[in-house]
């Protein structure tokens, strides 16, 4: 589904991704786990082209990507719906409108059908009656969950988290953790998730890829992750026991 | 020595690029109506009130300024005309363009500024939409649109203010401050302003926007992209205003023989 190839990406003088590959099929979750600043989201925005690999090859659903154009873009990114790091709502726009938001330009949808729609999205992230507030009236949880219902109502073949579970208590952490499982299986995507949380990686990761310093140092199943003797992994998993 | 031209330079040309970029996302599709009318809405009623009140006093300080000339001439009857005259070939595009500046231009750096680093603006790309087209165009037409209402309503406040200000600093009845209007207020007076009018809001929403969608350092990056857009059309518009009248004196002379 989804595959890099030695993807080098370079910022000034400083190489942020250096010559990665790896190889995602279709309907697994994969965690990317690794300190800050070592490239988990600028994976993730490769992926959806809003930077591009300096080198390397970044294949989706059998297409070589990186070299297309913005316009040539926008159809691969129907494709993977991306959750930000912040909610990203839209906040001159009602919740309704906010998820609505890709169906009106994308989908020939009448008023009734992008209304069910948005209602169905909404009602898979726990979240009914909200949609005429505005994003600045509801809590910091409930906008990343509208924003994940705004991702979904495109039906994405791919879904893309950003550090989804920054910012939340605990308790809404494992709302959210549990609605990406559930969403993921549910929708039948295939799943990447940029975290720092080990404990919910290898709760529900088919695979987990550590980053260190832009290159992968460890890339398996969470069993095979558990066993690994690499200093930062063992570090990760240390915080877990 | 040389890195502050060049990075200056090298600044004119992004934005330059930016314009284009906008330019040709215009011609290869369609605006957002509901959006771009909101917008107009919004830059006209923001702006409204203070262009009014700007408007009124240029009148009257402008009447004022040209009474002391006229009246050594025994020419009092001329005042209105010259006053509008002055108003719309010069000082009422580029009021409009100071005062929308100051309110729709920081407005609008301070908001496309911080969509950017919420990351609506890379959600926008996200959801398969282009940004130009949903958030750039809507605004850059805006301010276009508003500047001609504007001036219109800068320039009936300054006759209103010129009018009141001769009754009492020159003596002259309104029917007299007004009845030259026409014969010194030419097409070519009004094709001036209205060209001037154009080119500065222009200049004004291009900066504005660029310097809003390039916003990069999260708040302390917004309050950059304010000052800078602050600072940026200041300098554009006072270039652009030397430029314009460089142009529309030589198309006067060159082909309208003024």
């Amino acid at each position: 589904m989804i595959k890099f190839v030695n993807v080098v990406k370079r910022f000034g003088t400083r190489t942020v991704l250096n010559g990665i590959s790896f190889e995602l099929k279709e309907g697994e979750i994969l965690f990317i786990l690794g300190t800050s600043g070592t490239g988990k989201s600028v994976t993730l925005k490769c992926i959806v082209g809003l930077l591009r690999p300096d080198e390397g090859e970044i294949w989706i659903d059998g297409e070589e990507v990186t070299r297309l154009s913005e316009e040539e873009y926008f159809p691969v990114r129907k494709k993977c719906g991306m959750v930000f790091q912040h909610p990203a709502l839209f906040d001159s726009l009602t919740i309704y409108e906010n998820v609505a938001f890709g169906l009106r330009r994308h989908t020939h949808m009448s008023e009734d059908e992008i209304w069910s729609a948005v209602r169905q999205s909404l009602s898979l992230v726990h979240l009914e009656g909200i949609e005429n507030k505005m994003p600045a009236e509801i809590s910091y949880g409930m906008q990343k969950r509208v924003s994940l219902a705004r991702t979904v109502a495109l039906g994405p073949k791919v879904l893309l988290f950003d550090e989804p579970t920054t910012g939340l208590d605990p308790v809404t952490t494992n709302a959210v953790n549990h609605l990406i499982f559930s969403l993921s299986r549910e929708l039948k995507t295939t799943s990447i998730v940029v975290s720092h949380d080990m404990h919910c990686a290898l709760d529900i990761a088919d695979r987990i890829i550590v980053l260190d310093k832009g290159r992968i140092v460890e890339d398996g199943a969470p069993e095979d992750l558990k066993k690994s003797q690499h200093p930062l992994v063992r570090e990760f998993l240390a915080e877990v026991v | 020595m040389f890195a502050m031209p060049v990075s200056i330079l090298s600044e004119i040309g992004a934005c330059v690029i930016f314009l284009r970029d906008v330019l040709r996302t215009l011609l290869r599709g369609r605006v957002p109506v509901h959006e771009t009318f909101e917008q107009i809405w919004r830059v006209t009623m923001q702006s409204l009130g203070t262009t009014a009140l700007a408007g009124f006093f240029v009148g009257a300080i402008m009447t004022i300024q040209f009474s002391l000339q006229v009246k050594a001439y025994g020419a009092l009857g001329y005042l209105g005309g010259l006053a509008t005259s002055g108003t719309i070939r010069e000082v009422g595009p580029l009021l409009i363009a100071f005062m929308l500046s100051g309110k729709v231009g920081a407005f609008t750096s301070a908001e496309l500024g911080t969509m950017r680093v919420t990351e609506q603006i890379d959600a926008i790309r996200c959801l398969g939409a282009n940004p130009y087209r949903e958030i750039i165009l809507p605004r850059m037409i805006a301010i276009i649109v508003s500047s001609f209402f504007l001036l219109i309503a800068g320039l009936l406040m300054s006759i209103a203010g010129g009018c009141l200000l001769g009754l009492v600093f020159a003596g002259i009845n309104p029917e007299e401050y007004l009845r030259h209007i026409p014969t010194i207020v030419t097409l070519p007076s009004i094709l001036n302003g209205l060209f001037k009018c154009f080119v500065f809001s222009i200049v004004l929403a291009t900066i504005c926007t660029y310097k809003g969608y390039t916003t990069t350092g999260g708040a302390k990056g917004v309050g950059r992209s304010v000052v800078s857009t602050a600072v940026s059309t200041m300098v554009g518009l006072v270039i652009a205003d030397w430029l314009t009248t460089l142009i529309a004196d030589a198309v006067m002379q060159g082909f309208l023989g003024y």
